[in-house]
């Protein structure tokens, strides 16, 4: 399930339920070992994905990736909180391929639910308080379909 | 940070409703001042000193058609934004869909009794 939460601030929720236990997942989703296999367990191509993880309150986790030399995106992720195998709290700075950036704060929890576990991104903190508001409003929430079709059909 | 500071002008031009209301009305297409103004009720130096900030924002860009001047919405900054959510869906949906393909092929592979089905 993908959402963009336009109630009480912008960002990115989503939610997934994985077939192992919290302790697995989070061991997975932290360690970089693991990381470098299911990162592009999915990709048709072979590309190039670099991780590195210092898994410690102020510690980052850096990931690279991207189909060539040319074109790669950078996450990295400064780790904020840890609490094994629950919550993990970081602070994200993403950079794409022209070099723009964006620093956003991310909060991952895994939930023991169904005999899996149920992982919850939160992604907020966009730059301004203005943007907030922006998506907050309503009447906006039409027009940004709109601007979005115009875009897509431009 | 030229490009954060350049998203920020834009979301600071997009918290006036007056300047939401110029976008959405462009959205469904250019429009002229006079035409932005009439439903807004407002002056043409009103709603031009809208179009201005809205294009120092870089979410309209202005032409002169003869003796009107042409609005459309500015594509660049709104591609920003929306570039950003883009970028962090992607991401996430790489990592929650590689997490799940991780674990379903290791419970496919130590569990004999289920065999290869897909």
């Amino acid at each position: 399930m993908t959402e963009l939460d336009t109630s009480e601030t912008i960002g990115l929720r989503m939610t997934r339920q994985l077939p192992a236990t919290p302790e697995e997942v989070f061991d997975a989703y932290t360690d970089a070992e693991q990381q470098k296999i299911w990162f592009s367990i999915l990709d048709e191509e072979p590309g190039i994905v670099e991780i590195e993880v210092d898994l410690r309150v102020g510690g980052t986790q850096k990931a690279v990736w991207g189909p060539d030399r040319d074109t790669l995106f950078t996450e990295v992720q400064t780790f904020l909180e840890i609490d094994r195998p629950h919550r993990l709290v970081t602070e994200s700075t993403g950079n794409d391929p022209s070099g723009q950036t964006m620093t956003t704060h991310v909060v991952v929890t895994f939930e023991p639910h169904d005999g899996g576990t149920l992982v919850t991104v939160e992604q907020t903190g966009f730059p301004t308080p203005e943007m907030r508001d922006f998506f907050e409003t309503m009447a906006w929430v039409g027009a940004f379909d709109r601007i979005e079709a115009y875009l897509t059909r431009r | 940070m030229v490009q954060q500071q350049g998203l920020d002008r834009a979301f600071g031009a997009l918290a006036d409703e007056t300047r939401r209301g110029i976008l959405t009305r462009l959205g469904d297409g250019p429009a002229t001042i006079t035409e932005l103004a009439t439903p807004a009720d407002m002056t043409l130096t009103g709603i031009r000193k809208h179009v201005d900030v809205l294009e120092a924002a870089g979410l309209v860009t202005t032409e002169k058609v003869g003796r009107v001047r042409q609005v459309r919405l500015g594509t660049e900054r709104l591609d920003d934004a929306m570039a950003w959510i883009s970028f962090y869906q992607r991401l996430w949906e790489r990592r929650l869909d590689g997490l799940e393909a991780y674990f379903t092929l290791r419970n496919g592979a130590s569990d004999g009794t289920k065999g290869t089905e897909s």
